[in-house]
């Protein structure tokens, strides 16, 4: 069986409110703490939806458009960085498990 | 509708609140449920396996339903051991496992999940509460809301609920239980894992042929050692009805030391040859990962309770694999009815203070819920040492590819096999130490 990649996962999981322009992100990261005084970076290579990158300069950039709510990067991150919650049904983009 | 008083206000509609509910409804109890998610289920990800018999004490003959909530029973346990290109398995099977109340199911959340809270609604529609009590979802709790440190309600953006207690069955990442201080505001990842999934679908006759399986016998199978790629965790399969649940817990401080990603660890397990073979024509249906705690009692919340509020399931990070059975869903059945059991109790006193809420404690101490994970502590720590992921599956496949090729050479005596093996692989000294360590966690 071929391996799928990460966005081809993430192409079979279920958003709500996918559409939405106006989406409020319910996970908050401070990325200057990842960039300034972070020894690890984990959240770049933990995070199982890809939502933390690390550009080609080494600076760490956070997206919550792909995040399954799983709760990875709270625990990870012992720098404080993360403000982690679950989204709002009705102004966050959340996943809803077709199978779970 | 909201301007009355519950008796309690359940905080997740997962298997521990939906127990809770249930218990509630036939005590006729007025409650609400408040869910998150679309639906029961919708946010909620296990591997998974519901072991022992609960579910029957919770749906009486759960199983003489056409389509119920879960998928397969399991009659067929099987451990393997796994280096890069072998793997060595403890295989047991039994038509024993065949009547019902099975001895585990396996179910898939979003189904199940939804399932059972139909079978809640059923009972709140029976009670004397039929139209006060409810299951609401898409609601999601901002907080829980205190009085002189006494939970009275919950509050969801502008609108407040009222009720005598709360029951916090947040699950694992639980933000109330410590935003009401039972748990540290940050828990860090020593004890904290990441389970990773993949549900992958197959015609229904070459999963039955594949895994040896007759109408809705099931099988469940867990990997150590390769599996993980030298991180902490292991590896699991459980077959469903036309689907099988594929994935792996690894540690987070561990891949966060080893600088690993699970999903990278995921394409390594399957990239193993058996499970290449294993997994072969099967198309991936969905991805799908959450946090999960170790069993490890160190990450337990402070307490389990405090004036009006109880915590259930894994927002107690009430789970354990001790090596026989990742259990965690059994445990969330059980806290739940044991947690709504005690609120029925707290309304017949009408005190709903931590003098009556800490019976709640002392049942779960007396259940098998805790008496397993006080019993076999010593056996999750075992079971999280590098040795037991790496150095042990290592050694044991080492021997058995010595043990079964045959090369027309004389062939040693398998006690020089195994002297080869452990030699390569660890000591003896290691393993007389894992060897009384096992003998006495287990």
């Amino acid at each position: 069986m071929k391996l799928l990649d990460l966005p081809k996962r993430l192409g079979l999981v279920s958003y709500r409110n996918q559409a939405k322009s106006e989406i409020k992100p319910h996970i908050e990261v401070d990325t200057d703490i990842c960039n300034s005084t972070c020894p690890h970076k984990c959240t770049t290579y933990v995070c199982p939806a890809n939502c933390y990158t690390m550009d080609d300069n080494g600076q760490v950039h956070f997206q919550v458009e792909d995040c399954i709510e799983c709760g990875t990067c709270m625990y990870a991150c012992d720098q404080g960085a993360v403000d982690w919650n679950y989204p709002d049904p009705e102004i966050g983009r959340g996943v809803t498990w077709n199978f779970g | 509708m909201m301007d009355e008083k519950f008796d309690c206000i359940i905080v997740g509609a997962g298997i521990a609140g939906l127990a809770a509910a249930m218990t509630l409804a036939r005590n006729n109890m007025k409650f609400l449920l408040i869910e998150k998610g679309e639906f029961a289920g919708s946010k909620n990800v296990s591997g998974g396996v519901l072991w022992g018999h609960d579910l029957a004490k919770l749906v009486p003959e759960y199983w003489e339903e056409e389509d119920g909530g879960w998928e397969r029973f399991i009659n067929h346990r099987r451990l393997t051991f796994m280096d890069d290109q072998s793997t060595f398995s403890v295989d047991f099977k039994s038509s024993h496992f065949n009547e019902p109340p099975y001895s585990g199911v396996v179910v898939l959340r979003s189904k199940f999940d939804r399932w059972l809270a139909g079978k809640v609604q059923e009972e709140i529609d029976k009670s004397d509460y039929a139209m006060e009590s409810f299951i609401a979802t898409n609601i999601k709790v901002d907080e829980i809301l205190m009085e002189d440190d006494k939970a009275v309600g919950i509050r969801t953006g502008e609108e407040e609920f009222h009720a005598n207690s709360v029951i916090i069955s947040e699950g694992v990442n639980n933000l109330l239980t410590r935003q009401v201080g039972l748990q540290d505001d940050y828990v860090p990842a020593d004890h904290m894992l990441t389970g990773i999934k993949e549900v992958i679908r197959f015609d229904q006759k070459v999963l039955e042929d594949r895994f040896q399986l007759n109408g809705l016998s099931g099988m469940s199978n867990e990997f150590v050692g390769y599996a993980t790629d030298g991180v902490e965790g292991g590896g699991f399969l459980y077959t469903n009805r036309d689907t099988i649940s594929l994935g792996l817990v690894a540690g987070i401080k561990d891949m966060r030391e080893k600088q690993k990603s699970p999903q990278d660890i995921l394409n390594t397990f399957k990239s193993h040859p058996v499970i290449q073979d294993t997994i072969k024509g099967g198309e991936v249906v969905e991805y799908s990962a959450h946090v999960v705690s170790s069993g490890d009692k160190r990450v337990m919340p402070k307490e389990l309770y405090k004036d009006g509020v109880l915590l259930c399931g894994e927002a107690a990070n009430l789970l354990m694999n001790a090596g026989k059975a990742i259990q965690g869903m059994d445990y969330a059945m059980r806290s739940g009815i044991l947690g709504a059991e005690t609120i029925v109790k707290a309304k017949e006193r009408d005190d709903y203070s931590s003098k009556t809420l800490k019976e709640y404690k002392q049942a779960l101490a007396k259940s098998y819920v805790m008496k397993d994970i006080n019993n076999f502590q010593d056996a999750v720590h075992m079971l999280h040492n590098p040795k037991m992921f790496k150095d042990v599956p290592n050694l044991i496949c080492d021997f058995g590819r010595k043990f079964f090729t045959i090369d027309n050479e004389p062939t040693k005596k398998s006690r020089k096999m195994m002297a080869e093996s452990i030699k390569e692989h660890s000591s003896y000294w290691d393993l007389i130490k894992i060897g009384l360590k096992g003998a006495k966690s287990l």
